[in-house]
């Protein structure tokens, strides 16, 4: 008895290591992908966040989110895939920080004075930036962020988008205008 | 082949037109200046876009601590599965830096390479001969401005100041010259 007790131990050790090695095979490519876009990706989300545990947190949320991806699997635009939810992610987080922050106190846009000190004041600047960037529709707000924020070429921009070059430029030009009318609205 | 050489010649093409188009109606073209200078609505909106870029530079120039990276991969690693943070791969990325982008750790070599392939153009130049060209070239300039002393102050004079090549005239030679 106690003799075949041990047997089905070891079985199910050699079974567990048996999963866990196939785990590690199938999965590794998760480490790889932290390795080839960890970089990039923590520059964007702290361009984005402006705080360190945010950023920390979103980058987990990110890699949780991926190796969730349909059971496990590995995305096919796998770039794509991470880029986006990273900046979704991080997008979500801030506008939860704006509607707290607004909710403890009035609105940044209401509460400010305009004043030439606190117009080039690049903290208040930011915060004002990333509160529009947070309102700006999906399409225009990603092609700014992976642009301007995760300094990405045109041409990985409209292929992490599924969109041309051409009009990944069109909508970033029409996220300056609609940025810029809110920011001039500032005043 | 002929596709790519038309997409090539596309490509360059509307670089020039986008060049052309910004000289001509970009934000440094001087009818748009003048226009600015009268027109308060615009003003607003050259400041306002102003404001935009400049929030994006801060956005940008804002550093990121050294070891945020380091941070973010070991808070992301532990949530994955407990097989994947035994690997060496996981421990390594725990520990992982920022490291500088491929150009901006050549950059640091661009005067070194500069000045190698002023070398290399120096020494190509010296092997077509370029430099025995130009010697030949003076050679033949100091016997035309010899030619025209001869005319001008005689033979003797003109032998005696061109006695050697390098040597200069004294003061002498030329107060010689001057009562010629």
């Amino acid at each position: 008895m106690t003799l075949m007790f041990g047997k089905a131990i070891s079985y199910r050790s050699v079974w567990d290591f048996a999963a866990d090695e196939s785990v590690v095979e199938s999965q590794r490519w998760i480490l790889s992908t932290m390795q080839k876009y960890g970089q990039e990706l923590v520059t964007m989300l702290w361009r984005i966040l402006g705080n360190e545990q945010d950023v920390c947190d979103a980058y987990q949320e990110t890699f949780l989110q991926l190796a969730h991806y349909e059971g496990g699997r590995k995305p096919e635009h796998l770039k794509a895939y991470v880029f986006r939810s990273a900046n979704n992610i991080a997008i979500s987080m801030l506008r939860r920080k704006i509607a707290e922050r607004n909710r403890r106190s009035r609105p940044l846009t209401t509460t400010s004075v305009s004043s030439p000190a606190r117009e080039i004041d690049s903290k208040y600047l930011q915060e004002t930036l990333r509160s529009y960037i947070a309102q700006l529709p999906e399409h225009l707000r990603n092609v700014i962020t992976l642009r301007d924020l995760a300094e990405l070429p045109y041409s990985q921009i409209s292929r992490i988008l599924g969109i041309s070059a051409a009009t990944a430029r069109v909508y970033r030009c029409k996220a300056i205008q609609l940025l810029s009318v809110w920011m001039g609205k500032e005043e | 082949m002929r596709i790519m050489k038309l997409n090539n010649r596309c490509r360059r093409i509307r670089t020039w037109l986008y060049a052309a188009m910004n000289r001509r109606f970009g934000p440094e073209a001087s009818w748009l200046h003048n226009h600015i200078m009268y027109c308060p609505r615009c003003q607003r909106r050259l400041v306002s876009c102003g404001k935009v870029n400049l929030a994006l530079s801060f956005m940008k120039s804002q550093p990121l601590a050294l070891d945020l990276l380091m941070r973010a991969n070991t808070q992301a690693i532990a949530v994955l599965k407990h097989s994947l943070r035994r690997e060496p791969k996981a421990q390594k990325l725990e520990r992982k830096l920022p490291e500088p982008k491929l150009l901006e750790r050549c950059s640091h070599y661009g005067h070194s390479v500069v000045n190698l392939a002023a070398c290399i153009l120096i020494l190509f130049l010296m092997k077509i001969g370029v430099f025995s060209s130009m010697g030949n070239l003076q050679t033949q300039g100091q016997k035309v401005i010899k030619q025209y002393y001869v005319k001008q102050v005689g033979g003797d004079l003109a032998d005696e100041i061109f006695a050697k090549d390098t040597e200069l005239p004294s003061s002498a030679d030329f107060d010689n010259i001057a009562n010629a």
